[in-house]
């Protein structure tokens, strides 16, 4: 077994050194060649790094609305059937609903949500402004980085102040701390009390371009793009403790609902609940058929690049006609043959696919610092991209291979 | 009654060429033992090449047979043959057939790589024959750096490496000039004196006249097989 074993380790470190052999001799053909594969594989990587750091991106702007959470929202107007009353409902009782029957809930960030003009001296910034409650920073895990958070006397009383996102921040005040400063929004006098801890953004979605006033503010000053009763929400978050089946819940609030809006079985709901759990599957399919969309045009190149492989495998076992007759009189059997052909191909891939590789994670690393958007090639994908390589050289280097180690020993040697 | 070392039994090989059928070998049986120095000759086209070739297993002949110490080949399937040619066939061609940018070292542990021998082995026994050969002190020069007579005495090497039964040697003189060409004689006689059994294929008389065996070949069949008279014995 050993033995054995041996005498193969033996003839593959043979083979290999045939195989740098034969490249070294045609150094300009072989690296025209292996650019072939350079490329391919430069493109198969970047592809797959791409479609990775979408999924990145995708799961962290999920991640940055909190954790465990459902989220539930009326029915817009265009979907639920166009008349009015027909129209979703989504009103602070029913919230206060869900937090006190439904088991597993943390907490509630009922909002409503304004498209907002700030104004602070002579600055000015267009931003979403969200009512909230306390419960906000709670689901979503809103942190004031400095100056304080919301509070529920803050609701209470339909206070007239305001958290701003870091990015309002740098519009309205620079590098200057705002805390205690006046800011007029659409008009309206709100005095700024916290900072929010910067979130960063998502697929070029800025979490940090936000205003968070007391929800009973919001209904109070703003037109708010739901103008309807007076206990109206825009979007209801609910915090679901760890653990928690989410799927569960989500049924569970469907069906406290159903029963407090009075649907009947077999109607369609006035609301829709989406669970962090839903939109992560979703968006991983989504994000996974992207991938695989750039992946398979990238492949194309790779496919290319392995016919180039091809086309000079069959130069050299032509070049190489009678060497192989010479090797077949001196003992070779025809796997010999075929395996020397093998290896020359794999190892010809291999280096440009390691060429390809590098040139992946150089142009990964310029686009990272340009684009702001994640390129990561994992080990993964690295160790993967030479061994595909490999296979490319099997795949593309066998037919030529099989060819040289069929010709007859004679006829090889007779060839000139 | 000894078992012949090479034995043809009423060997056939033709081609087909524009419709009609050449007979490249028409028939020809015969016999050669353990230790025998035969000299293959015979015109351009006479079938000798191709003779030696189907005893070298290098080429299948159309019907008959070829044993070789005892053994049938005509059923072998080409694995079998490699294995054979590479246990028992030595083969010393014209033009040498080294392999370039590959030290004289390498090139004469080739056939130990297919034989599954190791590599300290392998460098061992190469350069044991290497040696043998009076090229010790060129190991490790490429073929390029070889003079002509020293090329064929590293492909000889090579040839013996596996130590075979039997030493074909193609024209083995034909790319030489004359002083090498008794060199390499003289090399074959002696290894012949040592027990090799060697057959050698030539169209020029004076190198046949170095056996002690010739095999006249015409059109394919042999007109002629006797002794030789008037051995020629190389003494430096």
């Amino acid at each position: 077994m050993t033995s054995r074993f041996r005498k193969a380790a033996s003839r593959a470190a043979f083979n290999l050194g045939i195989a740098l052999t034969a490249l070294r001799v045609n150094l300009m053909r072989s690296i025209l060649t292996t650019l072939g594969v350079s490329i391919g594989v430069f493109a198969v990587v970047l592809a797959v790094a791409v479609g990775s750091g979408a999924q990145v991106s995708v799961m962290g702007a999920i991640n940055s609305l909190g954790s465990n959470m459902a989220i539930v929202f009326p029915v817009p107007d265009d979907e639920g059937g166009g008349a009015v009353a027909e129209r979703g409902r989504l009103t602070m009782r029913d919230a206060v609903a869900i937090e006190r029957q439904i088991e597993g809930v943390t907490a509630i960030a009922p909002q409503l949500h304004a498209n907002v003009q700030l104004v602070s001296g002579g600055r000015n910034a267009a931003t979403e402004a969200i009512g909230v409650t306390p419960g906000y920073a709670q689901v979503t895990n809103a942190v004031a980085e400095s100056g304080r958070f919301l509070s529920e006397a803050d609701v209470r009383t339909a206070a007239r102040v305001i958290v701003l996102g870091r990015t309002v921040v740098t519009k309205l005040f620079g590098d200057y701390d705002p805390i205690g400063e006046t800011v007029r929004v659409n008009k309206v006098p709100f005095t700024v009390v916290g900072i929010l801890e910067a979130k960063g953004s998502n697929l070029g979605e800025d979490n940090d371009d936000v205003a968070l006033v007391p929800i009973s503010a919001a209904r109070q000053r703003f037109t708010t793009d739901l103008p309807l009763g007076p206990d109206d929400l825009r979007i209801l978050f609910v915090g679901i403790e760890d653990g928690v089946d989410l799927g569960k819940v989500k049924r569970e609030i469907s069906r406290l609902l159903r029963d407090r809006y009075r649907v009947r079985d077999g109607q369609g709901s006035p609301f829709i609940i989406r669970t962090t759990e839903e939109f992560m599957e979703e968006s991983a399919m989504v994000t996974g058929i992207f991938q695989a969309v750039l992946v398979a045009i990238a492949s194309i190149s790779l496919l290319v690049g392995g016919i180039g492989i091809m086309n000079i495998m069959l130069v050299s076992v032509t070049e190489r006609t009678r060497e192989i007759g010479l090797r077949m009189a001196l003992g070779a059997k025809r796997s010999d043959i075929r395996n020397q052909f093998l290896v020359e191909a794999a190892v010809l891939c291999m280096i440009g696919g390691a060429i390809g590789l590098l040139l992946a994670i150089g142009a990964a690393a310029v686009f990272e610092a340009q684009a702001d958007f994640p390129v990561p090639i994992g080990v993964g994908t690295a160790i993967g991209a030479i061994l595909f390589s490999a296979v490319v050289g099997l795949l593309f280097g066998g037919w030529p291979a099989v060819r040289a180690s069929r010709l007859s020993p004679i006829e090889a040697l007779r060839t000139e | 009654m000894t078992v012949p070392l090479v034995e043809t039994l009423s060997l056939v090989k033709e081609y087909a060429v524009g419709g009609g059928t050449v007979h490249a070998i028409a028939g020809v049986s015969l016999a050669i033992a353990r230790g025998e120095f035969v000299a293959i000759m015979g015109a351009s086209g006479s079938g000798k090449s191709t003779f030696m070739n189907m005893i070298g297993c290098l080429d299948i002949p159309s019907s008959g047979d070829v044993r070789i110490d005892g053994i049938a080949t005509s059923a072998m399937n080409s694995d079998a043959l490699a294995e054979l040619r590479n246990s028992k066939i030595g083969f010393v061609f014209q033009q040498f057939n080294l392999l370039p940018r590959t030290t004289a070292l390498d090139n004469v542990a080739v056939p130990l790589i297919y034989a599954g021998v190791g590599r300290a082995e392998r460098q061992e026994r190469a350069r044991a024959k290497l040696e043998a050969m009076g090229l010790g002190e060129r190991l490790d020069h490429s073929p390029a750096k070889l003079s002509g007579g020293q090329q064929q005495r590293v492909a000889i090497a090579r040839a013996l490496v596996t130590e075979p039964l039997i030493l074909l040697a193609d024209e083995p003189t034909g790319a030489l000039d004359s002083q090498t060409s008794e060199d390499i004689m003289h090399l074959f006689q002696t290894l012949n004196e040592a027990g090799n059994t060697i057959i050698l294929v030539t169209h020029e008389r004076e190198i046949a006249d170095h056996a002690s065996r010739r095999i006249m070949f015409r059109d394919g069949k042999v007109i002629e097989d006797a002794p030789v008279t008037g051995r020629r014995v190389v003494r430096p």
